[in-house]
């Protein structure tokens, strides 16, 4: 019992660790004093009003936003590809595309940020947010990869077998019989992506830093020199809507069976 | 049957689009970095094609040896705290209710999701003077002349145990959740202690799993580069941030890219390390 109680203070304080700079952060974003301070002397939405009004922070965030929704579609659709052709064919082929496609994770991200800005520079798009949109849409293939094939792995080939047996093309069999399947997978994927290519700073920063600014590098940038309460509201924002989205897709995929969690059956 | 052997032939083109996107953007510009390391560096360009290897020579410098060594403590330090309380917190909530496991599988989502730079930026605020701790232990009476908590050491190590505690939970979450509890209880039914049924039993399981996930944050922490800038000083600025400011504040690209390199190829032995652990980890599992 005492051992059970001991268990839940870890968990407790573990998650307070994680959980009370945002509840500062939210505090101070509400707070409608122009320095910075905590806990709010009374509630105001004005630093969010200035936020989403402000002519900068809707660069930044169509930037980020746009940037994201290209970048997810990019990615996903190379992950269901390379994940497609490993589940049709095992061959050395379509193993080495899976293998290549994990690369990009292990690598840290500054080296991966170094390659793609001389790589953009000879290219001459350095700058230029398509190329921040097109690294980040192949460099974080990566978890799309995983989560897609997944979903292969649970897709029955009989099915499969059936549809081309009844004449199906393989086209028609890939639009209408395997994709209905994996589609919750794929759009999983697409969510995930799109939140770590808004949310990510590094690569954006090497390839177009000084031109485009996104959500991550306006807040790096503003901590630097000096910040607002707005800072707050803008780390909030984004919290929340990375929070947000992740609960709506837990609505539609069973997250901690897709992260590895044992069925509900297995548990006592 | 015939579908089949019909559609055989046409497999591989559908592994070329993702082949070729990888080779072009991922591949190519590693390989063209690599080249850059040993180009010359041109203050009016970027840099001019060559082939000298001072680059590299500038490396073997007490500077850099340690810079080197800094980023393995730091790495080493925050990869073994977080692997330590990631197993620990995982180990707990794979017993917890499937309603507090999808809690904690979002919470730790969210987190992993989230920006380096918010979860600086939170951490700053809490270290911070006006509004985080400070102002509470002052508003407490337990410390008279408040004053920020940053830049610092502690404060920098905070942002490594935040930012990595998700990667390291959510890789041991599978393991763990899944493991055998039947061999846990039985030794319970013996009668073992239960300190030494955790250091003789539980911790034994998942000993190559751990393994692995401290090398995957050692290898992440080497590469973070915003917690040290804005939660650090400049004596606790590692490669990462040095390789930024060779590269883009110095605009030597050639010295920043034969930096990278280094890492790069430290990186590598660590990944095939993970790889042969992997392989262990299967050929127990078998």
């Amino acid at each position: 019992m005492i051992r059970a109680l001991l268990r839940s203070i870890f968990l407790w304080a573990i998650a307070a660790f994680l959980l009370i700079p945002f509840a500062i952060v939210a505090g101070v974003s509400l707070n409608p004093a122009r320095q910075i301070a905590f806990p709010p002397k009374s509630v105001s939405g004005a630093w969010f009003v200035e936020m989403v009004t402000d002519r900068g922070w809707q660069v930044a965030i169509w930037n980020s936003f746009s940037i994201a929704f290209i970048a997810a579609m990019l990615a996903t659709s190379v992950a269901l590809l390379a994940a497609y052709a490993l589940w049709r064919r095992d061959t050395w082929l379509s193993r080495s595309v899976f293998a290549l496609g994990l690369a990009p994770y292990m690598v840290p991200p500054i080296i991966l940020a170094l390659g793609a800005s001389v790589f953009w520079a000879e290219v001459g798009l350095y700058g230029s947010r398509w190329a921040t949109t097109i690294s980040h849409g192949v460099l974080f293939v990566t978890l799309p990869l995983v989560i897609i094939s997944r979903g292969f792995s649970v897709l029955n080939r009989e099915i499969v077998d059936a549809s081309n047996i009844s004449g199906a093309s393989p086209t028609q069999t890939f639009t209408r019989v395997i994709l209905p399947i994996i589609a919750p997978y794929v759009v999983t994927s697409f969510a995930i992506v799109a939140i770590i290519s808004v949310n990510e700073y590094l690569i954006s920063s090497f390839i177009s830093g000084f031109t485009v600014e996104t959500l991550p590098i306006k807040i790096f940038n503003n901590v630097r020199y000096g910040y607002t309460p707005v800072l707050a509201a803008a780390a909030i924002g984004f919290a929340a809507v990375t929070v947000g989205v992740l609960v709506l897709v837990s609505f539609f995929t069973d997250l901690v069976e897709l992260f590895g969690g044992s069925a509900p059956e297995d548990l006592r | 049957m015939s579908a089949v052997t019909a559609t055989k032939d046409r497999g591989w083109i559908i592994a070329l689009i993702p082949l070729g996107t990888l080779v072009l953007f991922f591949v190519a510009p590693m390989a063209y970095m690599a080249a850059v390391s040993v180009f010359k560096n041109d203050p009016a360009a970027f840099f001019k094609p060559a082939f000298v290897l001072d680059n590299y020579a500038k490396f073997f410098a007490p500077f850099y040896y340690s810079i080197s060594l800094r980023s393995f403590v730091q790495a080493g330090l925050g990869a073994g705290i977080v692997t330590l309380l990631g197993f620990f917190t995982v180990l707990f909530v794979s017993d917890q209710s499937r309603w507090l496991q999808r809690f904690w599988v979002i919470l730790l989502l969210s987190l992993l999701c989230l920006s380096e730079v918010v979860i600086a930026f939170a951490l700053l605020i809490l270290f911070s003077q006006s509004s985080g701790i400070p102002k509470l232990l002052a508003w407490l009476t337990l410390w008279d002349n408040p004053r920020s908590l940053y830049p610092s050491f502690g404060a920098m190590m905070a942002g490594y145990v935040m930012l990595g505690f998700s990667i390291a939970t959510l890789m041991l979450f599978p393991q763990v959740s899944r493991r055998d509890r039947a061999i846990e209880e039985a030794a319970q039914g013996l009668g073992t202690a239960p300190a030494l049924l955790f250091l003789r039993v539980t911790l034994p399981m998942f000993r190559t799993a751990l393994l692995a996930a401290f090398i995957t944050l050692f290898v992440y922490f080497l590469g973070v580069f915003v917690m040290p800038t804005m939660l650090g000083g400049p004596q606790n600025w590692n490669m990462t941030v040095i390789i930024q400011d060779r590269a883009v504040e110095r605009f030597n690209m050639p010295l920043g890219a034969a930096l990278a390199m280094i890492m790069l190829a430290l990186t590598a032995v660590l990944a095939a390390l993970l790889l042969w652990l992997n392989r262990q980890q299967r050929a127990e599992d078998a």
